[in-house]
């Protein structure tokens, strides 16, 4: 389980981004994050990464204490926590086969991996989440003829290569049209469902929140504004958080 | 509204003014450097007779020499192989360091930054009389020279490249739990590669004409051959030698064009 609790960032202009926010992702759940430009969402993310040091608060996954690691600790525990942008940040003169080996590198400090390499089993375990997303086919095209949505499916099949206990997804579908969104929609709520990851997405398009989300989380001036199961929600009270965040 | 007007009209007429002093400004550059320079035409007319003297004297071509060309050109070629090999090895530990993007700490990203502007700064020339005072005549001084000069050159446009390479894919490549030299060998290297190689391809295309005139300070190749060619007034071997020298720059300029072509 992903467990945040008391979590605040404040950025070196003063600008307080995130206020005790306390969050917990259980396994076999989508949680998603709603919210105005603004609001902390993409900053709770790196924060939980360690991409940003949080000023204050804890987060752990399972029992490793992730913010309060450094160094080869943070990188080990890194590994169990796969992040996916709103860009898919491939290398993209790397074929998509060793862009999704490379989700696995965390597993391995060999001076040969160090070099470039990738490990033969490592490469084919690869190529099984490539069949996971539907991408086996593109395995040896470079990664940067894929478009939008293949590129996004193949960020995915990376993350899984970590082999993690969560996934952390912000906003995955901005950049892609609507098929290719729904799309990546229902393959992180099946890695939730069928695998049992904790996903925890910021999306900006409330319908595919309503649509796929198990809980949904409403954040306004970087606190937690409500944190319900999608069954006892109501449209009005996402609408109130937009007119406020507007306003 | 008629204070507006003046606004402008005085905005209109001062720019109008720092136009014609910019004008004056280059045209007085021109003229200082004409004079700077004694930039005599009328020399090139009355001059005339001896150019053409010259190129009577150098033609034709003294193609029987070409077997003794061959070695010399040879060395040209390999001087500028070393040369821009030595200074890529060199450079690119050196870039990596000076890239601020991916630099380790400070101090070597300082202390890389001064190495590459000190032996940028100084002409290969004086790099190549350097290294023939310290290892004596011959190709090898002018590899030397040659390898010390890239460093500059090179050292500065690689860690340009790095620096200007899109960051998101390495910063996902770290979420990943990869160490730093995973990030690098798998992230950095495969962007920035085939830029890389297009820049150390342009500057063998540079060295192979820099190699030419190293000759001249005794550092082998054919331009020694030139200059002795000239010494000796033998200027239909003279004209030989140019006509070399033009096929191994043409050809080198060529095929690094297509090379660097290939890998855009």
């Amino acid at each position: 389980m992903l467990r945040i609790s008391g979590l605040s960032h404040r950025y070196p202009n003063g600008m307080l981004a995130l206020c005790d926010v306390d969050l917990d992702v259980r396994p076999g759940e989508l949680l998603v994050v709603l919210g105005g430009n603004g609001c902390g969402k993409t900053t709770l993310l790196r924060c939980i990464t360690r991409a940003l040091a949080p000023t204050t608060g804890r987060v752990w996954l399972n029992d490793s204490p992730i913010s309060q690691l450094a160094g080869e600790k943070l990188r080990r525990a890194r590994l169990d926590l796969a992040m996916i942008s709103q860009q898919a940040n491939l290398v993209r003169r790397r074929s998509v086969l060793a862009n999704v080996a490379c989700g696995t590198l965390g597993r391995h400090r060999s001076w040969w991996t160090a070099l470039g390499r990738l490990p033969r089993h490592e490469l084919a375990a690869a190529h099984g989440h490539l069949r996971q997303v539907g991408l086996a086919h593109l395995a040896t095209r470079r990664a940067g003829t894929l478009s939008g949505g293949q590129a996004q499916r193949a960020a995915i099949a990376r993350a899984l290569a970590q082999r993690p206990l969560a996934m952390l997804a912000d906003e995955p579908v901005a950049s892609l049209d609507p098929e290719a969104a729904e799309d990546i929609m229902r393959l992180l709520r099946r890695l939730a469902h069928d695998d049992g990851l904790a996903v925890l997405c910021v999306l900006h398009q409330v319908e595919l929140a309503f649509s796929y989300a198990d809980r949904v989380v409403g954040m306004r001036d970087g606190r937690v504004a409500f944190d319900r199961d999608r069954a006892e929600l109501s449209r009005d009270t996402v609408q109130r958080l937009y007119l406020a965040a507007a306003a | 509204m008629s204070a507006g007007i003046g606004v402008r009209g005085w905005c209109v007429a001062v720019a109008a003014a720092l136009r014609t002093i910019g004008v004056v400004v280059a045209v007085m550059v021109v003229v200082q450097s004409l004079i700077v320079v004694q930039a005599r035409p009328q020399d090139l007319v009355t001059g005339f007779h001896g150019m053409v003297d010259i190129i009577r004297r150098a033609t034709p071509p003294d193609f029987s020499r070409l077997p003794d060309v061959a070695w010399p050109a040879l060395e040209t070629f390999d001087i500028a192989i070393f040369g821009t090999v030595a200074g890529v090895c060199m450079a690119l530990p050196l870039a990596v360091l000076a890239a601020g993007n991916v630099t380790p700490s400070r101090w070597l990203y300082y202390a890389s930054r001064a190495t590459i502007g000190f032996t940028r700064a100084v002409p290969d020339l004086v790099w190549a009389l350097f290294f023939v005072t310290a290892v004596g005549l011959g190709p090898f001084p002018g590899g030397l020279a040659l390898a010390v000069h890239s460093i500059g050159m090179l050292g500065r446009l690689f860690a340009e490249t790095i620096e200007n390479m899109d960051m998101a894919p390495i910063d996902a490549l770290s979420l990943t739990g990869a160490s730093r030299a995973q990030v690098f060998s798998h992230g950095v290297v495969p962007s920035v590669l085939p830029s890389l190689l297009g820049i150390g391809l342009y500057r063998l295309d540079e060295n192979i004409r820099s190699s030419l005139v190293l000759g001249f300070v005794g550092a082998g190749g054919i331009g020694f051959q030139l200059l002795t060619a000239m010494n000796l007034f033998q200027y239909r071997e003279v004209s030989l030698l140019l006509i070399v020298i033009f096929v191994i720059v043409f050809a080198t300029e060529r095929l690094s064009a297509i090379c660097r072509q290939r890998l855009a």
